[in-house]
């Protein structure tokens, strides 16, 4: 998955696990930038009675680096606070939530927004209330309208949301995890099953998702609002960060951890499936405590992916050139390292880049320069739209597809044009072969949809 | 005494405020063991866990370094005696 679950340690911390970042100049307002950040990775809507929501003991963070040395220059701070009405019900909620001050919601979460840039810092926003969890048409009939609530115009101009939506990433778990499989190309696999078709389970779960909206004149260098995509102060670096205290004291009369000391990193994520399927499961721990700035240790990871000298041994015969190249001592994938590591130069796409410099760091790297898509394409980039992935990343980009094939070899003739592209990764069968249904996406802030009701969901 | 120096990144930024308890850290630790092991006292705790627990732990029992949360700040100090203190007190719960 993009970040879910993505490491030993995390994986046994769901509210500090960083599943999904997303960045890009928000469609419906082109003077902002909307920053997502995903935690909880894969909720059931029907997790009751204490159903999900943010760690009170964490710090969640979204850095901005702006000036290409992949050292944040803006860090946004969110922490939570919950509350109970009633310590003396087993419930949620007492009856149906109509507003985000109703008496009946028993459990409830608030949060506070603060901003460190320049060596200052200072509070955007307190007791800012999340919405509940979608429980069902009895409890929260009116689901929308308290969402809507929650979104929070905060008098420094940003807007923030803090809450359960739709899990808006796509990817058929089930298989990729299965030996790589991808069931349109089972009967080619080096354990061959009938070919069949491709399976979204994150299609009925939901997540946690922390969503800023943030005029762009407040993250550029200059305080600019830049409009030519090859100036260098066009490009932002981006990435999410859970951290949480040096030491928990355990109380032994069931009344929590208790924190001393400085917050510590324990996730962090800027290109989608990074620490997930370039990084070896020996040093993803080691990454997430990382910051980018220390990106240099992994380079080589992606100089030369596992996965790429994988694909012909479990596609016996399919993958010739591009197992060639990566057995190749002479050859590293310098097209991985521009998408992934430094941004792509001036000179590669025509009219666009998003490099960031020479220092090798896993960001986001954002060209604000680049105006929304009138008409988007999933495959971002690769596929004639520079207002996605990986000039930042959409909700609905479909970063499996793009990686895989980059992964593959589709990326290296940009650099290198003695490469032939193996014929097998550009078969439409070579992908993630899903397309999100209705509702998985919203048009507005913060862009993922209505979180799965725990009624209805599962339907059987 | 001697500091090792440990900090880590952005958290730089929450150094002004933890600057008071990095001060006083080290004698409230040894406070924290009972001063004098030698005549410190094993009893049953009196409350819970406070809100902010400071927290001392032997890091290197051989090298004499002892690091001490506190607030959103952590040091590391060389004090040998500190960590035989802190060893003995261990020993004593055992």
């Amino acid at each position: 998955m993009s970040s879910h679950r993505e490491a030993p340690s995390i994986s046994q911390d769901p509210v500090a696990d960083n599943a999904d970042t997303y960045a890009f100049v928000s469609p419906d307002d082109p003077t902002t930038v909307t920053i997502i950040t995903n935690y909880v990775p894969l909720e059931g809507p029907p997790g009751g009675p204490n159903f999900f929501e943010f760690g009170d003991d964490v710090l969640y963070s979204i850095f901005i680096d702006n000036d290409g040395d992949a050292r944040p220059d803006i860090e946004y701070q969110f922490q939570f606070n919950t509350t109970l009405r009633n310590e003396d019900t087993f419930l949620y909620n007492t009856g149906p939530i109509g507003s985000l001050d109703s008496p009946n919601w028993n459990k409830r979460q608030f949060y506070s927004v603060s901003v460190q840039r320049g060596g200052g810092s200072g509070t955007l926003g307190q007791n800012l209330a999340c919405p509940p969890c979608n429980i069902g048409p009895r409890s929260t009939p009116n689901y929308d309208a308290l969402a809507a609530a929650a979104r929070h115009h905060l008098p420094s101009g940003e807007w923030v949301f803090a809450g359960q939506r739709n899990d808006g990433f796509f990817v058929d778990l089930g298989a990729i995890f299965d030996l790589a499989d991808i069931r349109e190309l089972s009967s080619a696999h080096l354990i061959p099953f009938a070919n069949s078709t491709s399976v979204d389970p994150l299609k009925t779960l939901n997540i946690h998702t922390i969503a800023i909206k943030i005029p762009i004149w407040k993250l550029t260098r200059d305080g600019s609002v830049p409009s030519d995509p090859l100036a260098a102060k066009s490009v932002l670096g981006i990435w999410g960060g859970a951290s949480r205290r040096k030491v928990q004291v355990r109380d032994e009369h069931g009344k929590g951890t208790k924190g001393s000391g400085p917050w510590v990193q324990v996730s962090r994520l800027g290109n989608p499936l990074f620490n997930e399927v370039i990084v070896p499961i020996g040093d993803k721990d080691r990454w997430n405590a990382l910051d980018p700035i220390d990106d240099k240790d992994f380079a080589k990871y992606v100089k030369k992916p596992e996965l790429a000298g994988l694909l012909n041994v479990l596609y016996p015969g399919a993958f010739p050139n591009i197992a060639a190249y990566t057995a190749d001592p002479t050859k590293t994938r310098a097209d991985l390292e521009a998408i992934l590591l430094t941004g792509i130069p001036s000179g590669i796409v025509p009219g666009f880049q998003n490099f960031t410099g020479p220092s090798p760091a896993d960001m986001l790297r954002l060209n604000v320069a680049i105006p929304p898509a009138s008409d988007p394409s999933p495959f971002g980039l690769v596929d004639g739209d520079p207002a996605g992935f990986p000039n930042g990343r959409r909700v609905f980009d479909d970063v499996v597809t793009i990686e895989l094939r980059a992964i593959a070899g589709l990326t290296i003739p940009l650099v290198d044009p003695s490469y032939t592209v193996d014929p097998v990764v550009t078969i439409p069968q070579f992908s993630s072969n899903l397309t999100p249904g209705a509702g998985r996406y919203q048009s507005d802030f913060p862009y993922l949809g209505t979180p799965h009701d725990g009624f209805d969901t599962p339907s059987s | 005494m001697e500091r090792l120096s440990r900090r880590s990144f952005v958290k730089i930024a929450g150094a002004a405020t933890g600057a008071a308890a990095l001060a006083a850290a080290p004698p409230v630790a040894r406070a924290a063991v009972g001063g004098d092991a030698e005549h410190g006292e094993k009893i049953n705790p009196t409350t819970g866990v406070p809100d902010e627990p400071l927290v001392a732990y032997v890091r290197d029992a051989k090298r004499g370094e002892v690091t001490v949360t506190a607030g959103l700040t952590e040091h590391t100090y060389r004090d040998r005696a500190l960590v035989k203190r802190l060893l003995r007190a261990a020993r004593k719960g055992e």
